[in-house]
């Protein structure tokens, strides 16, 4: 009795001392991103392609996706050292993590890498991640802005489909026509500068003028503002929030407007809840004035921890993540756009059906007239909450469009004095 | 000797876990907090010394003006009306009345549930196409209805009342079997003139579509100093009906701690229902009315899950309290936190509420005459 106890815990013993050998040899990357639609997407990715390079190198990769905010929780992991090795870096806040010293530059590595090298990927995206000359991310994909239209609410209203002829003036036509149905608005107009800001670009508006400040009562920033808002005095636009929605998605995708803005995020979201949903999708309509089309990038790369403890591992890990076959596939899954040169040929992009071609669009948004990356420097989102806030004041009625600048204005010019 | 010692360490023992917890996450946080809001700090970099800067930037922002004033409008508005509110459902529940135990479940209902989900479901009552709008209305349309449902009911009782006063019997204003005929008959006539046509729903009244929440309209009007914004009344009636349950539970105890000897003496000396109440049951409950308006004013005034959860459904400034604006400078979105504000912001806030505590008790001290 007392021989088989010792022989049962030798046995273990021998058990845990060859496990952790395992292990020992074992090098685990960390890597971690936003969950919801991205989730599972992320994870079929890594067990195709990632996971079985990685093992031959002797790499583990541990995925870590964050339900909610992710920037408040890279912040907080990077600060208390808990940080994975590997993390999304939005355009919108990348510059305050890389500014703080918190993110690895690749220079170094990519120079001696055999499979990802700089002009694989589209400049403008990698521009986007370099600071002083160096560059602290290797963009995955990006997105820019489409106008998505229920084809289903159009037919039924008699009214031609959108399309990339339209300017500001024909569109809000269509809109304004199609807002006859019975509990149909026109387009979903959130109170964003996410949105607006487009056509601002489009009427030659730049963020920061020479002086580093920004004229709210620049003429074209004033005529992309008036006609925007403009269009919430009928029923050819409404604030989403109005319907009870948080996003244009939403209320595009419960077919009470019959139109909206987006990403090809929406293509995702429209498939899980509304698959039945007949829409189209083009260019944003172009400035009459200008005759120029507007857009924003958004735009999402990923980084490397500047404290992480295996940097070499972390660096095959990255190679693997934005290889040309994974973003191939990450593209077929209609989630987000390649961020490789090579791939803007792709067949994919010619099939006949509604991903593929909400995809093209949104492709092609990115060098159709004055495309400006989604993100203020410095003073990051609170340089939009101004103008947000003025956007909704108006659109409610709570304010003219010149008592809305004008508080903008000088809410800004606070928000810059700081 | 032995024994004595043992008596008087025993307590620090058994308190030992709490002054622990206490000590590591209330005080040394505290202290930290405290050291930071001198400071510059980006949670990466080590923070830099500045002094009083941050303070004196907390007076210059707009933001933190639109939140203390609308954390302390909260605060008195909601502790005075949750305070009421929970005074009035724990004397309602006091009674003896068969199936109360079910009574008091169901009012305490809105306590236990999750905040985040009832502050949904708000959100949903006060969309412009919600029910709030819905019923405001079904109201205008059918006033008529209902002035003449209300007109008969008082008529009603008034002729019952008086029939039986002209016959000298003793009789309430409120008598309930009385209320109960006059609300059955005057439905019924009312239903009657309906069918027959004689009273119709008024015609051509637009819907109603009030903003409640993606507003920053204020009541009263134009009011910047003391009107309150649309959202945050919003807010303030849902957060009322969540934390009213709570403290009636604490009052009903009080009610119940009450001897029955002083309502049976009021009873003997004939006082009214409302003087047994003012003059007994009152004084009786103010020590748990002190505890009760503490613990509120030190909650509402902390207030910060209802605004997080309601997020662009409403205009920020209409609805930032202190709290969040703690929140929204440690993690302002898309540049480096600013750690040092916030918590310039939170050492305020603390005060804050110390010092508004602190009046309260001596306040309610002097009035009531309560030892504490």
């Amino acid at each position: 009795m007392k021989k088989s106890f010792f022989a049962v815990c030798f046995g273990l013993l021998l058990m845990v001392a060859m496990f952790s050998t395992v292990s020992a040899a074992n090098v685990q990357v960390r890597i971690s991103g936003w969950g919801g639609s991205d989730q599972p997407i992320i994870e079929e990715m890594l067990r195709l392609y990632v996971t079985p390079a990685m093992a031959k190198e002797g790499i583990t990769v541990l995925y870590e996706p964050i339900a909610d905010d992710f920037q408040r929780y890279i912040v907080n992991a990077l600060s208390a050292n808990t940080a994975p090795d590997l993390f999304y870096m939005d355009i919108f806040w990348a510059q305050s993590l890389i500014q703080a010293g918190q993110v690895e530059p690749l220079d170094n590595y990519i120079a001696k890498s055999k499979i990802l090298k700089k002009e694989d990927f589209i400049p403008s995206l990698l521009d986007a991640f370099s600071y002083q000359g160096k560059v602290y991310g290797i963009p995955k994909d990006f997105n820019t802005l489409a106008l998505f239209y229920n084809k289903d609410l159009f037919d039924l209203a008699g009214v031609a489909y959108p399309d990339e002829n339209d300017t500001w003036d024909t569109l809000a036509k269509k809109l304004e026509a199609v807002s006859k149905l019975d509990g149909v608005y026109g387009l979903a107009l959130q109170p964003e500068f996410a949105r607006m800001g487009a056509f601002t670009y489009a009427a030659g508006f730049k963020t920061f003028d020479q002086n580093g400040k920004s004229n709210l009562f620049h003429p074209g920033f004033k005529a992309a503002f008036e006609w925007y808002t403009g269009l919430a005095k009928t029923r050819a636009g409404v604030m989403p929030a109005d319907l009870g929605q948080s996003w244009g998605g939403g209320a595009f995708g419960t077919e009470e407007v019959a139109a909206c803005i987006e990403g090809a995020w929406v293509i995702g979201h429209l498939k899980d809840q509304a698959p039945n949903l007949n829409y189209g999708t083009t260019f944003l309509p172009k400035d009459p004035s200008t005759g120029k089309r507007g857009n924003l990038i958004f735009c999402v790369a990923w980084g490397m921890n500047k404290d992480s403890k295996n940097k070499q591992a972390a660096f095959k890990v990255l190679e693997q993540l934005t290889s040309p076959e994974v973003q191939q596939w990450i593209l077929e899954r209609g989630l987000a756009l390649p961020s490789r040169v090579a791939l803007a040929d792709n067949p994919y992009f010619k099939q006949n059906n509604r991903e593929a071609q909400a995809n093209y669009i949104v492709f092609r948004g990115a060098s159709e007239g004055n495309v400006v990356p989604f993100s203020f420097g410095e003073y990051g989102g609170r340089w939009m909450d101004p103008i947000n806030e003025a956007l909704r004041a108006v659109m409610s009625g709570e304010m003219s469009v010149e008592e809305g600048l004008r508080e903008a204005q000088y809410r800004l010019d606070q928000e810059m004095q700081r | 000797m032995r024994r004595s010692l043992k008596e008087k360490t025993a307590p620090y023992v058994l308190l030992s876990p709490y002054l622990f917890m206490l000590i590591v996450f209330f005080g040394y946080a505290f202290i930290r907090c405290f050291y930071f809001s001198f400071t510059e700090y980006d949670l990466f970099s080590p923070p830099r010394w500045v002094g009083f800067k941050n303070y004196l930037n907390l007076v210059k922002d707009f933001q933190f003006g639109l939140a203390l004033k609308n954390s302390l409008q909260f605060a008195v508005i909601v502790t005075s009306l949750q305070t009421i509110l929970a005074l009035l459902l724990a004397v309602i529940l006091n009674q003896k009345i068969k199936g109360i135990r079910f009574f008091r479940a169901v009012y305490y209902m809105p306590s236990i549930t999750s905040s985040a989900v009832v502050t949904l479901i708000f959100m949903w009552l006060f969309q412009k196409k919600g029910l709030i709008n819905y019923l405001l209305t079904l109201a205008k349309t059918g006033y008529r209805i209902i002035a003449v449902f209300f007109g008969l009911f008082v008529l009603c009782q008034a002729f019952l009342v008086i029939g039986e006063k002209i016959k000298k019997r003793p009789v309430s204003l409120f008598e309930p079997s009385f209320l109960f005929l006059s609300v059955v008959v005057s439905f019924m006539a009312t239903f009657i003139l309906v069918k027959t046509g004689i009273v119709t729903m008024a015609e051509g009244i637009p819907p109603v579509e009030t903003v409640w929440l993606n507003t920053k309209k204020m009541w009263p009007q134009n009011n910047r100093i003391f009107g309150i914004s649309y959202p945050l009344g919003s807010i303030m009636l849902l957060n009322t009906w969540t934390t009213a349950p709570t403290f009636m539970l604490l009052y009903l105890a009080g009610l119940q701690d009450i001897p029955k000897e002083l309502y049976e003496a009021a009873a003997v000396d004939g006082a009214t229902k409302f003087k047994t109440f003012w003059y007994v049951v009152r004084p009786q409950l103010s020590n748990i009315t002190f505890l009760v308006v503490t613990m509120g004013l030190i909650s509402t005034l902390q207030m910060f899950d209802q605004v997080a959860i309601i997020g662009d459904q409403a205009p920020l400034d209409s609805v930032i309290t202190l709290a969040y604006y703690v929140y929204i400078n440690a993690f302002p979105s898309s540049v480096s936190p600013k750690i040092g504000m916030a918590s310039a912001a939170a050492v305020f806030l603390g005060f804050l509420t110390l010092l508004i505590v602190l009046i309260q008790k001596k306040v309610v001290r002097e009035g009531e005459g309560v030892e504490l």
